[in-house]
């Protein structure tokens, strides 16, 4: 009897010390949620810059935060805009680039043919010089003219005179040869920029050509072949006073 | 053995609470609202223990409950556009003074009766 008295009472004591202790777990557990939870709020509250937002309701955020979402798509829209016309720009850049690089080409050569430039390249050198028996007067250097280029010749000229198309040949009186506006005299030389072999072997045509014609007639021709002449600019400068582009 | 267990919870809690990520402002509301709540159902707790009628099971679904219904409250309140977490705060404060009203009344008798005891002993002492 007294031992099953013992047992209730150690049972009954057990059982209290085992409440006691779910107890405690559970008002430790609910303590440390409180608290945790309470200073993650003070952490909160701290941490948020509530003077800005402290009168704004919560849907007022939200508009505001519509608006500058909206703002914000907006702004990305027109940089996608700005963005597109850049590249055009680019684009149309790189092509006006190309156009005026083919203009700068067309220029130059427009300026190699008119003689505004100095020039250089491969071509021959004629000398033509008096004798005794021979005086060359300006029909001989017209004439040798168009044979060179009836050649090939792409420029042309004697005594450092650059014969262009608006180049004159004239001989006042005789022994006076003025070629564009400047006195010339023997010897000529008549410096040729062109196809090397095509100028020689058509000027040096046996009996029909130029030199043998002319060296028949006693003038002294002396032709040589050289890989850097140089020519210089045309130095005349033609005002255009009447003629006009275009249809009348 | 109880009162160990509350300091170790506290501590602990507030090591957590210093070291998790902070939340977003607009929910703070609702956690605080949810603070309020369950240190309402602490101190009526208290209150209980000190009338001697604490029940472990009320204590615990009282606080969790209150915390979790006042935030539901709330986030409806919030959805029909009523300030319900006001009414909610109203409730749990009032019952948060009345609980205090009590635990402040209950030390107070006992201190007045603790004197009262003193003085007369001391009065039958001088007889």
């Amino acid at each position: 009897m007294e031992g099953v008295k013992k047992n209730k009472i150690i049972s009954a004591i057990k059982g209290i010390a085992g409440t006691k202790i779910i107890m405690c777990v559970i008002i430790s557990v609910i303590c440390i949620v409180l608290f945790a939870v309470m200073f993650m709020q003070f952490k909160t509250v701290e941490e948020t810059d509530i003077t800005a937002i402290e009168n704004m309701r919560e849907t007022e955020l939200r508009t505001a935060i519509a608006e500058w979402k909206g703002k914000y798509e907006e702004a990305v829209e027109q940089l996608e805009a700005n963005k597109k016309t850049i590249t055009e720009y680019e684009k149309t850049i790189e092509e006006n680039g190309e156009t005026s690089e083919l203009v700068d080409k067309d220029l130059e050569e427009s300026n190699m043919k008119l003689g505004k430039t100095d020039i250089y390249g491969e071509g021959i050198v004629i000398t033509l010089s008096n004798t005794n028996e021979y005086t060359i007067d300006t029909f001989d250097l017209i004439d040798l003219i168009n044979e060179l280029r009836y050649a090939g010749a792409e420029a042309i000229s004697i005594n450092d005179v650059r014969i262009l198309g608006s180049t004159f040949i004239s001989q006042p009186q005789d022994g006076l040869t003025i070629i564009g506006g400047q006195r010339v005299a023997s010897p000529f030389v008549v410096k040729v920029i062109g196809n090397q072999t095509y100028l020689s072997s058509s000027l040096s045509l046996k009996d029909s050509g130029y030199i043998d014609r002319n060296r028949a007639r006693g003038m002294q021709v002396v032709l040589e072949a050289k890989n850097n002449i140089q020519i210089p600019k045309n130095t005349t400068d033609r005002e255009i006073n009447y003629m006009k582009e275009g249809e009348n | 053995m109880i009162f160990i267990a509350i300091v170790i919870g506290c501590v602990i809690g507030a090591v957590i609470g210093i070291f998790t990520p902070m939340i977003p402002y607009t929910y703070s509301g609702y956690l605080a609202i949810a603070i309020i709540a369950a240190l309402d159902s602490v101190f009526g707790g208290i209150a209980a223990t000190l009338n001697k009628n604490f029940d472990l099971k009320i204590f615990v679904t009282g606080f969790f409950g209150n915390a979790i219904l006042s935030i539901l409250l709330s986030y409806l309140g919030q959805k029909l556009n009523v300030d319900i977490y006001l009414a909610a705060i109203v409730v749990f404060v009032g019952r948060m003074f009345n609980n205090l009203g009590i635990i402040r009344r209950y030390y107070l008798t006992k201190w007045e009766n603790a004197r009262a005891k003193k003085e007369q002993n001391v009065s039958e002492k001088a007889e």
